[in-house]
């Protein structure tokens, strides 16, 4: 094995002395440790002679290693700050946050609601419509519904794509042939479409019973057994 | 980069408990699966019990994997295992719940189901 020999000095007042103090055939490596904090500058100088000229590849330093480039970087940053001096946002959705979000979550809600009540139409039973945004971030509104046989979970399916096509100019993700569990993803709100043993089987309300349920206006014309 | 062979673990409460890879679905010449693909899978160990048997062939889907995924802004996400979900040929989970993060993707692909039922979701 090569021959190591390292040299560490410690400069608190100064970081632009090299050492090059002996053995010309190798290059000394200056690695300085930088402090978060400018005022209380302290740089320690590694300074590794190596017997061969073999390049050395192990940084011991765990912040930024060059001196140069981190001042550089500063620099390009305080001028960008001076050129544009404001906040700059990486996405049109940061600009607009507080009012577009409610916003969107009204139209979403009304949505769900539009989607709810044609479901009703079709005489599926026990609908629920549950604001899952503060549990998952991905929807915001889950319309979880009963319907009794194969051919209605169809009817339901096929009235929802529709009118969300028409009306909302909106086409659904998920299964498009009438499952136990039919799921129609439309990105803020999912509906599940079950039939009675796979609603009892999964239970999505007891996985999402924090969740804020929301009151429907056609409620007392169709009474679930189920509503609490 | 799960191929054929490949043991994975059970990431629902479905009753299998460690499951073994011998065909990745809809492929024909491809050598791995990843992250929402469904592979067909032999249950190798099972929980008693349960519906579930040992050395019955059935769907997965793959939820986690070793092998890094690789998102278009440059996240990286990568799992401690290879973990799949037992899934019926409908899509339907077997189980009732889902175990451990989730990536996101697999909504992409239609399994919302699975997407629904996991506690967190990456």
């Amino acid at each position: 094995m090569r021959a190591l020999t390292t040299f560490q000095s410690l400069n608190p007042s100064s970081s632009s002395i090299s050492h090059s103090l002996f053995n010309r055939t190798c290059s000394p490596l200056t690695l300085s440790t930088h402090p978060q904090n400018h005022s209380n500058y302290k740089s320690i100088h590694y300074s590794r002679f190596l017997s061969h000229k073999s390049p050395i590849s192990v940084i011991q330093s765990q912040n930024r290693p060059d001196n140069s480039v981190n001042e550089d970087t500063d620099d390009m940053f305080d001028e960008l700050l001076d050129k544009y001096g404001k906040v700059v946002y990486s996405s049109k959705n940061d600009v607009n946050r507080p009012a577009a979000e409610v916003d969107d979550d009204a139209e979403s809600l009304s949505f769900a609601v539009a989607l709810a009540k044609v479901a009703s139409e079709v005489k599926a039973a026990d609908i629920r419509v549950l604001f899952v945004k503060p549990l998952v971030y991905w929807t915001r509104f889950f319309i979880i519904a009963t319907a009794f046989s194969r051919p209605q979970i169809d009817a339901i399916g096929s009235k929802i794509r529709d009118l969300a096509e028409e009306k909302f100019k909106r086409i659904p993700k998920g299964d498009t042939k009438p499952n136990s569990w039919t799921l129609l993803d439309f990105g803020d709100v999912v509906v599940h479409i079950f039939l009675p043993p796979q609603r009892a089987f999964y239970n999505l309300e007891e996985f999402y019973g924090n969740a804020t349920p929301i009151e429907l206006p056609f409620e007392n014309q169709n009474q679930s057994p189920f509503r609490s | 980069m799960i191929q054929p062979q490949t043991f994975l673990n059970v990431s629902n409460n479905s009753g299998a408990r460690e499951l073994m890879c011998i065909q990745i679905i809809g492929t024909s010449n491809r050598r791995y699966a990843h992250i929402d693909d469904v592979i067909v899978v032999v249950i190798k160990e099972a929980v008693p019990n349960m519906p579930l048997q040992r050395s019955k062939v059935i769907r997965a889907i793959i939820v986690r994997t070793c092998n890094e995924l690789k998102r278009d802004n440059s996240m990286i996400i990568q799992y401690d295992d290879n973990a799949a979900v037992v899934i019926d040929q409908e899509g339907n989970p077997k189980g009732t719940r889902v175990f451990g993060a989730i990536a996101l993707e697999l909504r992409q692909l239609s399994f919302t189901k699975i997407v629904s039922l996991a506690p967190e979701v990456l």
